[in-house]
């Protein structure tokens, strides 16, 4: 079982409850009269999602999508697919990408490529944190919770080796 | 200092862009035999594209109906010599006729079907040339079904369209139809369908606009375009990275551009930049460091250069620690790694 010790907590339960109703209110705004259709990216985006989609007040529709990377057994190969399909039709409706966290921005955009594919009427992204110092590909989030830098992040969906989603707010790891 | 990879420096060529000089625009010329599937080749790409498509009667109606009376238009459509005589206007129907396509080719992308549009556009960066062919079986067999005639017949349909094809572009351009070298890509449909053909013509038309794209900034600036360069990676570093890149499904082009960032008091350039990725879809360039820190540092400095000297380029480094992640998260194969992955 892997270890970690917090330094210290960087948002508060209350802090994210405040931020993500501020999101879902805007959300609410800029989709209303539109059909809207909000894609979690599991599992980090977990309970944002569950939060965030309850903060919209207006009619959308849900769904939830996960990506893996197959590891390179022979060391040239490796593969990044999706493990979890939606299940919703999203020709021609909105869609709402809904990331935990955007660091190198590669998963990201592979994501958006393949859901722009489906042609739908338009896709925006949505993130709880985005890392920009590492961000390699400008992926234009629409909606953004908070810039970070590069700490170590546990809680509110995201883990380390599985350990600590279910903090309920967000900390920062000691590196030791 | 520049590096010793070998640089191409592009010939000059005239783009067509649209009335605002903002989405670039284009042209794919159809040039087809009968009973090979062009014409529904170019209606299923015209749908996909959204561009318009344009056939000889078309254009005729197009161009010379408000100038020209029936008995013009009749011998337009009938006879090739006519196009060499003198119009109403300044020059031959044929002069006419290109300043029309020219000029219709600022305006607006375009799929040209037949009238030797390949010859026209010849040279043109902006434009794709497609031959559509097929054995010869084949278009007898597509003839009779398409016209419901004997097997005599369609053979007579197909001699004399095929002589008439062939003296058009010979009379007006002095070319032969069928000279390879007047086409960019020639597809045989004899075991291809429409659909693949349509679906091979899409790849290589964004493609080619995603080089020229790179080639007319450099024409613009003072970039210097070396995409015909052979992509020979410099360390297994960035045979790596590649490779991830391809696992993301985000195409990439390996140091399509060189920016200079210095030159001395005579102009030479002193010291440039050639960053080694570039992310097509996301107009992004990409340098790549797996090494001391101390170098880093440099690159840094090169960077602000070009962010200066280049307004709008938009180029970042992949540091050691973040490319060191990306490989370990696919030695590991766990979705939990610390990182973009979930």
């Amino acid at each position: 079982m892997t270890e970690f010790k917090e330094r210290r907590i960087v948002y508060t339960a209350e802090d994210l409850r405040k931020r993500v109703a501020e999101m879902g209110l805007q959300i609410s705004a800029d989709y209303a009269g539109k059909e809207l259709v909000v894609v979690g990216v599991l599992k980090g985006s977990l309970y944002f999602f569950a939060d965030l989609t309850r903060a919209i007040d207006i009619p959308i529709g849900i769904d939830v999508i996960a990506i893996g990377t197959i590891p390179n057994t022979t060391k040239q190969t490796g593969v990044v697919c999706i493990t979890k399909d939606l299940d919703l039709d999203i020709t021609g409706k909105h869609v709402l990408v809904v990331e935990d966290i955007i660091r190198t921005g590669l998963t990201t955009a592979y994501l958006v490529q393949n859901l722009d594919a489906r042609r739908p009427a338009g896709i925006k992204v949505c993130s709880l944190l985005v890392n920009p110092a590492q961000q390699l590909i400008n992926i234009p989030i629409a909606y953004l919770g908070y810039e970070i830098n590069d700490a170590w992040l546990i809680g509110y969906g995201m883990d380390v080796h599985e350990r600590g989603r279910s903090l309920p707010y967000i900390a920062e790891l000691d590196r030791r | 200092m520049l590096s010793g990879c070998l640089i191409r420096i592009p010939a000059i060529t005239v783009g067509i862009h649209d009335a605002q000089g903002g989405v670039p625009l284009a042209i794919l010329t159809i040039s087809r035999q009968i009973g090979s599937l062009g014409d529904e080749i170019a209606e299923a790409l015209s749908r996909k594209l959204d561009w318009e498509q344009i056939n000889r009667n078309q254009l005729i109606q197009r161009f010379f109906a408000n100038n020209t009376d029936t008995r013009e238009q009749h011998l337009l459509n009938e006879s090739a010599k006519f196009y060499l005589t003198q119009s109403r206007a300044a020059g031959t129907y044929l002069d006419e006729l290109e300043r029309s396509l020219f000029a219709l080719a600022q305006k607006q992308s375009a799929i040209l079907v037949g009238f030797g549009s390949q010859i026209i556009f010849e040279g043109n960066k902006d434009a794709l040339h497609i031959r559509i062919v097929a054995p010869e079986k084949v278009r007898i067999s597509r003839i009779r079904r398409q016209f419901r005639v004997s097997e005599s017949e369609a053979v007579r349909i197909l001699e004399t369209a095929d002589k008439k094809h062939k003296r058009f572009v010979s009379t007006v351009y002095g070319a032969d139809l069928s000279d390879f070298s007047l086409y960019d890509l020639t597809l045989n449909t004899a075991s291809l369908s429409v659909d693949e053909c349509v679906a091979a013509i899409l790849a290589i038309q964004q493609e080619h606009n995603e080089r020229l794209k790179i080639e007319k900034e450099s024409e613009q600036s003072e970039s210097i375009d070396h995409q015909s360069d052979l992509p020979v990676f410099k360390n297994p570093s960035e045979a790596e990275f590649a490779r991830i890149l391809d696992m993301y499904q985000i195409d990439w082009k390996y140091e399509p551009k060189t920016f200079p960032v210095e030159w001395d008091a005579e102009g030479n350039v002193t010291l440039a930049f050639s960053p080694d990725f570039y992310l097509t879809k996301f107009d992004t360039y990409l340098e790549l460091t797996t090494m001391n820190q101390k170098y880093v540092t440099g690159k840094n400095r090169k960077m602000k250069k070009v962010r200066d000297l280049y307004p709008g380029t938009n180029i970042k480094i992949v540091y050691k620690k973040d490319f060191y992640s990306l490989v370990e998260r696919f030695n590991m194969g766990s979705d939990s790694y610390e990182g973009d992955t979930k």
